[in-house]
């Protein structure tokens, strides 16, 4: 099977995943007990009043119907109206991503990086005690939960030392504006990237001053699957037969080490990349609860407080297509590198 | 000549030493009978909160107290409460009218406006803007709003009558001796007809402040709004030059910056931390007790105004006898709930009116704290003892709704269970389900809290039958007896208010369709240099009060 053929068979293989997926969390909304409805009366309204809201909320219909709109709604890329504010779904998640896309990006970059190094160094002094030690450092970050590392976190750099906020995305008022020239306008809505766009290198440190905390938590919490997975994928590496050989020809132990043994043993970590992009997503609502994150998490837990059976839905199938692209995208890259899985 | 040269020297040295000394005089006199330099003032407050506007800004629709509270900074209303009073009749101020007449019947109330009041545009308000503001609420209807809820215009105002360029007449249905706590609350906030749309909402839009709140009349304008899905990141009021007592120095705090947090913990770490100047909604028990040991903070105890009472589903044996409800008020230990499970911040409540308002009595003390003596005689004689215990379904909310419902409800678990004749089963619920559930009429006895609309008795006492909470009790004839003496208490001219809810405290004592519990004590911390924090009974947070030495 060609490159381009088995991409066209991921992508159609996506399509019926994010259509079980919308199913069900289509019906497991309308399963859970509280009535969106009367969340809009406190206090005495009338059968009618009742029913005309209902109504608005699109809830009178039949199941069926009300999924078929709302599959119509989707292939025109409508994601409904909330049930709580009336506002448009995709409007409120689009301006909820680039928080957390940002937050998941920079905490990838902390797993990955120091995943790695520390997976590699272990693997390198193996069964000494530097292996140990990092070996169960990676354990424990796996096994911490992620609000009580940022907890403690918040204590040490925010209430002890002052050095960096406890919560928020950026310091009031410093929100940048992205490239402004004339009537062109470019934003991404990623502080780090936009204030850099801006010129201006205060906000650029300002928002990462306040990115730090919360994505190094995150960045940690994963950090200890990359260091279990680099360090079991290289010590069978360094124990083949081109690892010695280059070793025997005199190259350099980091050559030995990233040049070759590494290049080898990457895949299975980048396949786990894809995955953890996954579990960081989920993650993601846990940190941005803990460090007050304005992203989609959030976004998340509150819209069920609400039975917002629309932005719930939205919210999901959001993540579940953001997350089949990136396992396409990993699963192309593999491919690309591995020819054998192509066949 | 040699006297005249030696004078003449010796008075230039002495004239010299004599400026000398006299300018060091004069600037030790002048440095030493200076007034104090006075204390600087910090320009920018950081209000941190866990707070959110619901849905809009706009008085039409907001009904949550964030809404009303941003309403409050940036809007005018008719009449206002004095800051630090207790509510009554005699702490209305002026503020859009400058004084009002009601009629001998009490359904005509006349408010003369103050003169030369501008919107942001400059324009003049006149009474056509405040009969614009009321009717607008009619028209729209929004089935969130006060208006509606409360049924404003259904049962209460008949009509707004323009009489002159700065008078406004309302007609009421009924008399209304309350109708000043009412157009005192942030619902009847007076619009600006530019950002207000006659027929719809003003919604919020997004990068767009001033075209998100149609209030431009308060000691504040909004000058930032950021959303991010539906929540609030960041706000900021900055003083209004044309607020209508500006020259009186209102606001002392030019610029209020309000920062949201997701919780509790993420609050009181901002505060620690030096992030956040003020501290207010919600920190828990926990925090507050931790924080008021903090000599670094300043923890400020305002008046309870919210409360927490159990209802009985009269539609469920036993509980539709009032002995069996009855049984049950008695075994109840509020003191032990509000020393244990909110630390000694709640208050024991023994009348559904809270302590320090009008009508507020202590009628339910004639059942005991957890008496349970009277809870086994009263159980025998429906036939309950040891070997037959009753059986009790005690519902609590658990997604934060009320404050520390699950602990709430082992304690009364235990303090039913204490009497030996009843067996407990707790069930939980989150707030959406809790609600269907209230409505289904399918939980037996359940724990319940109001917030009030008013600052009244009138918006306590009918707890006690409102149909809406589900209890039933109004079906019953003295529910109809005691909603006859309400009615009578919040409408007629002359009525014995006190006397009238004392007398509904005192049948609810013997029938027992909710039982109160407690008011909870409201706290706000801030850092040592913050002043002028005032939490009345009104449960109004006035940033304009507030202001901060500069450290």
């Amino acid at each position: 099977m060609g490159l381009r053929s088995y991409i066209a068979t991921r992508v159609l293989l996506t399509i019926p995943m994010v259509m079980l997926l919308l199913t069900f969390v289509f019906l497991i909304v309308r399963v859970l007990p509280g009535d969106p409805v009367l969340l809009h009366f406190e206090k005495a309204a009338s059968p009618e009043t009742i029913e005309l809201m209902r109504q608005r909320l699109g809830l009178d219909k039949p199941l069926l119907n009300q999924y078929f709109e709302y599959l119509a709604g989707l292939m025109h890329g409508d994601l409904g109206k909330s049930m709580q504010d009336f506002s448009p779904v995709g409007q409120q998640i689009f301006s909820a991503f680039p928080a957390t896309l940002e937050l998941a990006i920079y905490s990838m970059i902390i797993a990955v990086g120091l995943g790695i190094f520390l997976g590699v160094r272990s693997s390198q002094s193996y069964n000494s005690l530097q292996d140990h030690s990092i070996r169960i450092f990676g354990i424990v970050m796996y096994a911490i939960p992620i609000f009580f590392l940022g907890m403690i976190f918040q204590m040490i750099f925010g209430v002890f030392l002052h050095w960096l906020p406890t919560g928020g995305r950026i310091y009031p008022g410093m929100a940048p504006q992205g490239l402004n020239i004339g009537d062109l306008h470019i934003s991404t809505g990623l502080y780090t990237i936009d204030s850099l766009l801006e010129g201006n290198v205060f906000k650029f440190v300002q928002a990462l001053r306040y990115l730090f905390l919360p994505s190094l938590t995150l960045g940690l919490v994963l950090c200890g699957v990359f260091i279990r997975l680099t360090r079991s994928n290289m010590l069978e590496t360094l124990r083949l037969d081109f690892v010695t050989a280059a070793r025997a020809r005199g190259l350099k132990e980091k050559t030995v080490l990233y040049g070759y043994a590494f290049r080898n043993a990457f895949l299975p970590v980048l396949t786990m990349m894809g995955l953890q992009f996954a579990v960081l997503l989920g993650g993601a609502i846990l940190t941005e609860s803990t460090f007050s994150w304005p992203g989609l998490g959030r976004y998340l837990v509150d819209r069920i407080n609400f039975r917002d059976y629309t932005a719930i839905q939205g919210d999901v199938v959001f993540f579940g297509i953001l997350i089949a692209l990136v396992s396409l995208v990993v699963d192309v890259l593999y491919a690309y590198l591995d020819p054998r899985i192509r066949l | 000549m040699t006297l005249s040269r030696k004078v003449k020297g010796i008075s230039t040295t002495a004239i010299v030493a004599i400026i000398a000394v006299l300018v060091v005089v004069a600037g030790l006199y002048w440095y030493f009978t200076l007034p104090p330099a006075g204390p600087e003032y910090k320009d920018t407050l950081i209000w941190g909160t866990t707070d959110s506007v619901e849905n809009t800004i706009d008085p039409s629709q907001a009904y949550d107290f964030f809404g009303w509270c941003i309403i409050q900074q940036t809007g005018l209303t008719l009449v206002e409460i004095q800051p630090g009073s207790e509510a009554g009749p005699e702490d209305f101020i002026p503020a859009l009218a400058t004084d009002w007449t009601v009629s001998t019947d009490m359904k005509t109330w006349t408010f003369n406006l103050r003169q030369g009041v501008k919107f942001e545009d400059e324009t003049e308000v006149t009474a056509d803007d405040v009969k614009y503001s009321f009717d607008r609420a009619n028209v729209i209807q929004n089935e969130d709003s006060f208006q509606v809820n409360m049924g404003t215009f259904d049962i209460l105002i008949d009509s707004v009558e323009v009489t002159d360029t700065y008078q406004v007449v309302f007609h009421l249905k009924v008399p209304a001796s309350y109708f000043l706590q009412y157009v005192a609350c942030q619902a009847f906030a007076i619009v600006n007809p530019n950002y207000a749309a006659y027929d719809a909402i003003t919604e919020y839009a997004e990068g767009d402040a001033r075209a998100s709140n149609p209030n431009d009349l308060g000691r504040y304008v909004l000058t930032k709004w950021e959303r991010v899905a539906g929540k609030d990141v960041e706000m900021w009021l900055e003083a209004n030059p044309n607020y209508w007592d500006a020259a009186s120095g209102w606001p002392k705090t030019n610029k209020i910056i309000i920062k949201m947090y997701t919780d509790a913990t993420a609050l009181r770490l901002a505060l620690e931390a030096g992030d956040v100047d003020v501290a207010f909604r919600h920190l828990t028990s926990t925090d507050i007790e931790d924080l008021q040991d903090n000599p670094a903070v300043e923890v400020w105890e305002g008046k309870g105004a919210a409360i927490q009472y159990l209802i009985f589903q009269e539609h469920m044996s036993p509980f539709d006898d009032a002995r069996a409800r009855r049984a049950l008020a008695a075994a109840l230990d509020r003191s032990a709930v509000c020393t244990t499970v909110f630390l000694g911040q709640a208050k024991p409540l023994y009348s559904m009116i809270p302590e320090g308002m009008m009508g507020h009595t202590e009628a339910f003390k004639a059942l005991g704290d957890a008496n349970t003596d009277l809870t086994k005689s009263l159980l025998a004689e429906l036939g309950y003892d040891e070997d037959n215990k009753l059986a009790v379904d005690l519902w609590y909310e658990s997604s934060g709704h009320y404050p520390s419902s699950a602990d709430q409800a082992l304690f009364y678990k235990d303090a039913f269970e204490a009497s030996g004749v009843v067996e407990v089963t707790l069930h939980s619920a989150d707030w959406p389900s809790y609600r269907q559930n209230r409505n289904a009429e399918v939980m037996q006895v359940y724990i319940y809290g109001w917030y009030p609309d008013y600052i009244d008795p009138d918006n306590y006492a009918f707890l006690y039958f409102a149909t809406w909470l589900h209890h039933n009790y109004i079906e019953t004839a003295n529910g109809q007896a005691m909603e006859a003496l309400w009615t009578q208490a919040g409408g007629a001219p002359d009525a014995d208010r006190p006397g009238l809810y004392a007398q509904i405290d005192d049948m609810a004592v013997q029938d027992c369709p909710v039982i109160p519990i407690f008011s909870i004590t409201p706290y706000a911390v801030t850092n040592l240099n913050v002043e002028g924090v005032v939490m009345d009974i009104t449960q109004s947070w006035r940033l304009w009060l507030l202001y901060a030495t500069v450290e």
